[in-house]
């Protein structure tokens, strides 16, 4: 579920790295404020639990040869520590997922924060502070876990697709992408959900006093989590719906040519010459010259094939060039 | 466990480990927002991009056969959806060397493009953190204002990640000695619910000691730094060189090919 | 003249009721090497969290004259290090640089004063090329030092150790022994191993069963092969 930065736009990547960095910043202010080093320890090792805790592994029916693991923010979030804390671990396991293990790239790092770690934490919370009552019934714990599990999984995973369309850099049509993705995050949720459940009678068999101090009661009331549920479901209905749509946005409608209706006079043509060197211009100064405004693709018919190779070729000889150097300068010292 | 890991690269001593690394964070985001900032549908010129971290990479004495396994590692995700371009552009284009000349759809183009990027920002991310001391990193991230919850949550985690890794590899060690074929999913289930719960049980006590030694010395909710890193000439060096390559790259190089 | 260490009467019994520690009276002068020796369970490393304000029960305790309560918990902090059993609960940061300023950066010290101190303390116990390893880096042994310089580094009159000789091999095992004799602060270790405690401490002090059974110079407790077997130890 990890965003790499190549599925990504620029423009989206760095919007996502803002949200996320506000997002964050919000969020570790507000940790800051009832932060203990008994809170601190535990936030720490936590996010160490979630990576070892995806180690565990086991037999999935009917898929032979792959597992299923757990991946932790419901858990985390709904269980122990609050959405909020759980965030914040959650974001650190993708920070260290990225520059330790390099799965998700740089620049993705704000969209995988807010696909994995954000979102996820939140909803998650919401939903099973929905179906939990007060009085600590064991089987709607349960399936408010599964519940939530399936609905956090479902929600980072909608936000993947939603950046990759906006992003453009892939061609899968968004319904195809919506429902393979959403298909498999619901399966992925369900798992999820049920190993959750499966930790959580094995704690409260062997420590139900852990169990005691858990499920994150207090940290917002149940009206709360139910309103923040409602207002999520139509900010998404809205979101989608607008990009469902095949009309052109209500700027570009405006003054693009429209076949449909012949005697509508644009105000500038396509293919009018100022059009086509303000392009020309942009393209050349430009640093992103990929964003473009007008949603003409790119027209790079590749017929110089030997120019291509040559870079192809260039850069290989280069870089053995730079790799002999390498081996003539004698071997680096690095540190055992 | 710590022996796979890129962290022992990180103390090696080339030109490039001595850098600052907020410096070195800097021109790992510039330089990947470059390559992405690239046409979507022409993989020559990304290639030419990797010039630049191979470079790094091979100077700083980080082996090439390490960095391309990680790679091939954290590439299915990517791959997939790469492949699903074809299937959706069939656009064709002609590539012509002279007198031969094939036709390549729009929707390989992309692929190879998508790919091709995908290699040179991983080249580019492991030129930073094959050089960068992950506490150093820390304080780069620290000094660009990051919030200090954070960072001292990243510090604890990666401080402790092999702590339990470790602990996780010695569990699934005992599974194996007592488990000799997959025992249907419901009992499956149970076994690995039992070893991430007790897992858990034992972080949370780790978790409890841990809080005992901060308060033991003097802990009271404020974190203290201690980092002051200065940029020296060698830092100067590498930003005007950074620059250089820049310029060439994306001003000249590109529109060669374009 | 204050004692380093002064014990009255201090009780204290678990959240589920057993009783972990009765009716303790201690006192112990500054500068001595003393050990608690004991049977697992008997509740040597209670009473070193006891001395330390971790958990509060019935009776007193003065840590260099004061008191041992919420309100002085700070001064306790400075005046009292703990080394904890396990070296990794106790080395968590990133660096061992770091865990070894993290006490005199909380002790609001400047940073010039931070510096010579985790010098010092990294020399004292021989780790200072290691300044810059993450913990897990490091070899047991090493851990065991560096578990030492954090808590060397605020310089506190009183240091406790919990089996700091835990896992070491005979090598590591004497560095320590050799360590702990150069320390110059009062010292309180508690530890299974007779040989261990006897090459280091003067006194040893057997607790059994949550409470003290006996007190004496070394020489003569730990040889005292009756005395030794009743409480499941055995001489060195």
């Amino acid at each position: 579920m990890h965003m790499a930065n190549e599925l990504l736009s620029v423009p989206v990547a760095t919007g996502a790295m803002a949200v996320a960095g506000t997002g964050l910043g919000w969020i570790c202010k507000k940790v800051r404020q009832e932060l203990t080093s008994e809170k601190v320890a535990l936030m720490g090792v936590l996010g160490a639990f979630v990576f070892a805790a995806q180690m565990v592994n086991f037999q999935l029916p009917m898929m032979p040869g792959t597992s299923g693991h757990l991946i932790g923010a419901v858990f985390l979030a709904v269980m122990l520590v609050g959405p909020h804390l759980a965030a914040v671990v959650l974001s650190s396991v993708v920070i260290i997922q990225c520059l330790l293990f390099q799965d998700g790239g740089l620049l993705a790092i704000g969209c995988n924060i807010v696909n994995i770690a954000i979102v996820p934490s939140y909803v998650g919370y919401f939903v099973y502070r929905t179906i939990v009552s007060e009085r600590k019934n064991k089987v709607r714990l349960f399936i408010a876990a599964i519940v939530a599990c399936v609905f956090a999984a479902e929600a980072g995973s909608a936000l993947v697709v939603v950046e990759a369309i906006i992003s453009k850099v892939l061609l899968v049509p968004v319904g195809t992408f919506l429902a393979t993705m959403a298909g498999v995050h619901l399966l992925v949720g369900v798992m999820e959900g049920l190993i959750t459940v499966a930790i959580l009678s094995y704690l409260t068999a062997v420590r139900p006093d852990l169990i005691e101090g858990m499920t994150g009661e207090g940290m917002f009331s149940r009206k709360t989590a139910i309103l923040s549920l409602v207002v999520i479901t139509v900010i998404t209905a809205a979101g989608f719906s607008l990009l469902a749509s095949s009309k052109p946005d209500g700027l570009e409608w405006s003054y693009l040519e429209r076949p449909e209706q012949p005697d509508f006079k644009p105000l500038i043509a396509n293919d009018d010459p100022r059009i086509k060197s303000a392009d020309e211009l942009h393209s050349k100064i430009a640093l992103m010259p990929d964003y473009t405004t007008r949603g003409a693709s790119e027209e790079h018919p590749v017929s110089a094939g030997w120019t291509s190779l040559a870079g192809i070729v260039g850069s290989m000889v280069c870089m053995g060039l730079i790799w002999l150097s390498a081996k003539l300068l004698g071997p680096t010292k690095t540190a055992a | 466990m710590h022996h796979a890991y890129l962290d022992k690269y990180a103390d090696g001593d080339s030109f490039f480990h001595h850098l600052d690394s907020r410096v070195k964070f800097l021109a790992a985001v510039v330089y990947t927002i470059l390559v992405l900032s690239l046409p979507r549908d022409h993989p020559a010129v990304v290639v030419c991009y990797a010039v630049a971290p191979f470079a790094v990479l091979v100077w700083a004495g980080i082996p090439l056969w390490f960095v391309l396994r990680r790679i091939l590692m954290v590439s299915p995700f990517v791959l997939v959806l790469a492949l699903s371009c074809p299937l959706y552009d069939k656009t064709p284009y002609p590539v012509v060397f002279g007198k031969i000349s094939f036709w390549l759809t729009g929707g390989w183009l992309r692929c190879f493009t998508i790919l091709a990027k995908f290699v040179v920002t991983m080249l580019t991310l492991f030129a930073l953190v094959g050089t960068t001391r992950f506490a150093d990193l820390l304080a780069g991230l620290q000094w660009m204002r990051f919030p200090d919850v954070l960072v001292m949550q990243l510090g604890f985690l990666y401080r402790y990640l092999f702590v339990l890794v470790d602990q996780v590899h010695h569990i699934l060690l005992a599974r194996s000695a007592r488990k000799f074929h997959p025992l249907g999913f419901r009992r499956e289930m149970k076994i690995a619910a039992a070893m991430t719960g007790s897992l858990f049980i034992r972080s949370i006590e780790t978790s409890q000691r841990i809080h005992i030694a901060m308060q033991s010395r003097g802990f009271t909710g404020t974190f203290h730094s201690l980092r002051h890193t200065r940029i020296v000439l060698r830092d100067i060096i590498f930003l005007l060189g950074f620059l250089a390559v820049c310029v060439l790259l994306h001003g000249w190089v590109r529109h060669i090919f374009m | 003249m204050n004692f380093a260490v002064e014990i009255q009467n201090f009780s204290y019994s678990w959240p589920d009721g057993t009783k972990a520690l009765r009716q303790i009276n201690l006192t112990i002068e500054h500068g001595q090497k003393v050990v608690l020796v004991g049977p697992n369970g008997a509740g040597k490393s209670t009473l070193l969290l006891a001395m330390g304000g971790f958990v509060r029960g019935t009776g007193k305790i003065l840590i260099d004259g004061i008191e041992v309560c919420p309100a002085n918990v700070k001064k306790i902090r400075m005046l009292l290090g703990c080394c904890m059993e396990n070296p990794d609960d106790q080395l968590f940061m990133p660096t061992l640089y770091e865990d070894v300023a993290f006490g005199p950066l909380n002790m609001g010290l400047g940073a010039e004063e931070v510096k010579r101190r985790v010098e010092d303390s990294l020399r004292k116990v021989g780790l200072e090329a290691m300044a810059h390893k993450t913990p897990h880096h490091l070899s047991a042994g090493q851990k065991r030092a560096a578990a030492v310089a954090t808590v060397l580094s605020m310089s506190p009159k009183i240091i406790t150790f919990d089996e700091p000789d835990g896992g070491l091999d005979p090598r590591n095992r004497n560095n320590l022994v050799r360590l702990l004799r150069e320390l110059s602060q009062t010292l309180i270790i508690a530890t299974c191993d007779m040989r261990f405690a006897a090459a280091v401490a003067d006194r040893a002090v057997v607790m059994d069963n949550s409470c003290i059974v006996a007190d004496g110079p070394v020489a003569e407790i730990f040889y005292n092969g009756e005395l030794m077997a009743s409480h499941g130890l055995e001489t060195p």
